[in-house]
């Protein structure tokens, strides 16, 4: 396990040159984003009791989140991808369990530089005391497991699909959801982001829990992060179970 | 015959993207997804600022991210970096063996492949914004938006292979697609519009390129009757055309010349 | 005189700084061909035959030297010439994967100038000559490698060049799909009298296709003449090699020489000179057990180890 992550982690260094022009570039998106939600409340002022600090913060979950989710468990994103071009018989063929492999075995350096800019953002405008920093982690931890999880399931997919857009899609819905506010939607389309694609508990609740935390919304967030990762983790087993068995089938 | 040969590269790239399907699919939805985000965040600042921001009323504010989004999603996001990479490998050198120029071939499919794209998420778009905001407020200006978001396309991707030619000199130029995009998102007034933006940054924005990309075809939508957008747009897309042959010529002779 | 080369010359700097360094990629290049010839421009990798190409289509500048191609200086006329010559690349494709060849067609048709009757008796032509008619109508995606590197070569002939470049178009192909392209080629050349010039570092594309040879080796021209002479000279032999179903103690091997030999393998190097290598492969198939054999041409390296020999003796 920590061997496939040293492979990762080397294998991810080969190529400096791009890896440096990427973190800008992955910067200079994030930059643009605060340089948004800066411009968009000098304007308005407040929306549906959200300010200018809690967008810097939502900002500050969601890069951590995404940073980690996308950088350290790179593959998560390729679930479908991996399963459709036959890299898995790889994976299955070592000793260590396969998910665990297949998530530790990719790191993306770029998405790293989210990771860091979001806690650098936190440390710069979200007033770090240390009951807030826990919070801030508490949060991000829950986003982390919902996150990945609906990554995980979406990818899973593939076991049964095969390669497919739904995937593609649903990746694009979660993270860009989650970069907005949630109290902007409205109806059905809020229950959906609470539910169907949970990008709700992915920024918006652990902003809510910062800026005041509350035991009962706290215990939704764990929950979620729970069930999601619950959900992510069984459908790629039960995926690969029928993956496996279907090749030992093919192959007799 | 140059005409005529630029028109078939073109229906024929447009044929290609009706071949796939399953890509439209992909970036209608994607399309929808962030005009859906966009939008609620705008009616609801709206609606939080007494109705309306900068002239704009909710209804105004849908249909301006419904156009300013579909200029920008219907194209290849990594344009620069796809055709910087085709200069730098080398991929490019068959394309000089014709007898009409590389570059405008190049832009006559990279046109031609964007428009059924486009064609799909302006109908998409208009039945979102038709739902969740009612009918455009004025269809006289509508009308203008229509030639006008063509030309934003066009001089967008015009000034696309501008940057990307860059990388007949510079092998990492092709990453300047980034910092591009953020220059479209907002200071073209995709994402927020110029009236939005404090004075200082306003005055600034209208005299880049970026504004006749995003900002012209979204304001016309809007329901601002304001023609002259339309004139420096066309400007625009016309300096934006000389700059991607100039570019492209001068690479030319830069990849083919003795060291 | 189709194409002369009057010592051609090019060089690359490479690296950065102190890195920095001239790579003389060729030096001095002179031959000429005539109208209607199949010549194989052949080296091995990093020879320099691309970079010969690139300068004849007009791609490329030379340091030094002077070409004239159809009466032309490739460089300088680059886009009048570009009606006249055909070029294909092996690993860069003219053809859109999603569409047919057709719909390809009728746009590179269009940049070539070509109206649509034209194209069409052209498209007829060439889908007769290279059996590739039924292939036209399909996407390209669904081809296999040497059904698609067919309608490559038919793309790159619509507009009837009098001249045809093909840089490495085998690279890749397997062996029974490189054959038939080959066909293609002389097929091509005698129907149409296209020209053909073709690098490879393939020996069999220069047997099979060519009827004259140019051998570069580090930038230098180190051979010129007909296949015919060369076959005699340097491609007199074929490496024979066999697999056994058990290990054989003795055999006979008519004249062939042992070269290598282990429990279930054996290497034989035949002179085709003096004994043809049907004769040989009889008697093995007759007096071993053979469970596999295969026969092959010497790699390029050999032959060109061996025109370094016969010069310098």
């Amino acid at each position: 396990m920590r061997a496939t992550f040293r492979a990762a982690m080397l294998e991810s260094w080969a190529n400096r040159r791009s890896f440096w022009t990427q973190l800008a570039a992955m910067f200079v998106n994030d930059i643009a984003w605060v340089a948004f939600w800066v411009l968009f409340f000098e304007e308005v002022g407040e929306v549906r009791g959200w300010a200018r600090a809690d967008a810097l913060m939502l900002l500050a979950v969601i890069t951590t989140a995404a940073g980690f989710v996308l950088g350290v468990t790179g593959n998560v994103r390729r679930v479908a991808s991996v399963i459709a071009d036959g890299e898995l018989d790889a994976a299955l063929a070592l000793p260590t369990p396969t998910l665990v492999h297949l998530l530790a075995r990719r790191i993306e350096p770029v998405n790293i530089g989210d990771l860091v800019f979001g806690c650098l953002l936190f440390a710069l405008a979200g007033d770090p005391t240390p009951a807030r920093i826990a919070v801030f982690a508490f949060g991000v931890v829950t986003a982390v497991f919902v996150y990945g999880g609906f990554l995980l399931a979406l990818g899973s997919l593939a076991f049964r699909t095969g390669r497919g857009e739904v995937g593609e899609l649903g990746f694009h819905a979660v993270t860009m959801l989650a970069s907005y506010p949630v109290d902007i939607f409205s109806g059905p389309t809020k229950f959906v982001l609470y539910t169907v694609v949970p990008s709700a508990f992915v920024s918006s609740v652990p902003v809510r829990l910062l800026d005041s935390f509350d035991p009962q919304w706290a215990a939704l967030g764990a929950g979620a992060a729970l069930l999601s990762a619950t959900i992510g983790v069984v459908s790629f087993q039960t995926g690969l179970r029928r993956y496996t068995s279907g090749a030992a089938w093919t192959r007799a | 015959m140059t005409w005529s040969a630029l028109a078939r590269a073109a229906t024929t790239a447009a044929r290609r993207t009706l071949a796939q399907p399953g890509l439209a699919v992909v970036s209608v939805g994607f399309y929808l997804l962030v005009t859906a985000a966009v939008t609620s965040l705008w009616r609801s600042a709206a609606e939080a600022h007494g109705g309306e921001i900068a002239g704009y009323s909710g209804l105004a504010l849908t249909w301006y991210i419904v156009a300013s989004e579909a200029t920008v999603v219907a194209q290849r996001v990594r344009l620069i970096e796809e055709v910087g990479t085709e200069i730098g490998s080398g991929a490019i050198e068959p394309e000089l063996l014709r007898p009409v120029a590389a570059v405008g071939v190049r832009l006559a499919t990279e046109i031609g492949a964007v428009l059924p794209r486009l064609v799909a998420c302006l109908v998409a778009g208009a039945g979102y914004a038709a739902l969740v905001a009612g009918a455009p407020i004025a269809t006289g200006s509508i009308g203008l938006a229509l030639p006008s978001i063509v030309l934003a396309v066009v001089c967008n991707i015009a000034a696309q292979h501008a940057v990307a030619a860059a990388s007949f000199w510079v092998r990492d130029a092709k990453s300047a697609w980034y910092l591009y995009h953020k220059f479209v998102f907002i200071a073209g007034g995709m994402l927020i519009p110029l009236e939005v933006l404090p004075e200082s940054f306003e005055s600034v924005a209208r005299l880049l390129p970026f504004s006749a990309m995003a900002y012209a075809p979204a304001r016309l939508a809007s329901g601002y009757f304001e023609p002259g957008l339309l004139i420096g747009q066309a400007l625009w897309t016309a300096v934006m055309l000389v700059a991607a042959v100039a570019m492209f010529a001068r690479g030319e002779r830069r990849l083919t010349a003795a060291p | 005189m189709t194409i002369v080369a009057d010592r051609l010359a090019r060089s690359f700097v490479t690296g950065r700084r102190r890195a920095r360094r001239v790579v003389e990629a060729v030096q001095g290049l002179s031959f000429t061909v005539e109208p209607g010839e199949r010549v194989a421009f052949i080296g091995p990798n990093g020879a320099g035959k691309s970079t010969s190409i690139k300068m004849l289509t007009g791609i490329l500048h030379p340091t030094s030297g002077d070409a004239t191609v159809l009466g032309r200086c490739p460089w300088r006329e680059r886009r009048a010439l570009t009606r006249d010559i055909g070029t294909l690349f092996g690993q860069r494709s003219q053809l859109w994967t999603e569409l047919t060849p057709r719909q390809s067609y009728r746009m590179l048709g269009a940049i070539f100038g070509l109206d649509d009757r034209r194209l069409d008796r052209r498209t007829a032509e060439l889908g007769a000559l290279l059996d590739a008619e039924d292939l036209f109508d399909v996407p390209v995606r669904t081809h296999s490698l040497g059904q698609r590197m067919r309608c490559e070569l038919a793309a790159c002939l619509l507009h009837e060049p009098k001249i045809l470049f093909l840089d490495e178009p085998t690279i890749g192909l397997d062996l029974l799909a490189k054959q038939r392209f080959r066909e293609m080629v002389v097929r091509l050349n005698e129907a149409q009298h296209t020209t053909i010039l073709l690098t490879s570092h393939d020996v069999a594309d220069i047997e099979y296709v060519a009827d004259r040879v140019i051998v570069i080796n580090h930038g230098r021209l180190i051979y010129d003449d007909s296949v015919d002479r060369m076959r005699r000279e340097y491609f007199a032999t074929k490496l024979i090699e066999v697999g056994l179903m058990h290990p054989v103690d003795r055999f006979e091997t008519l004249g062939a020489s042992v070269v290598h030999q282990s429990d279930l393998s054996i290497r034989l190097v035949v002179d085709t000179q003096v004994l043809p290598v049907r004769d040989v492969v009889d008697a093995l198939l007759e007096r071993l057990p053979v469970a596999d054999l295969s026969i092959v041409d010497p790699p390029l390296e050999d032959v060109i180890a061996s025109i370094y020999r016969v010069r310098s003796s």
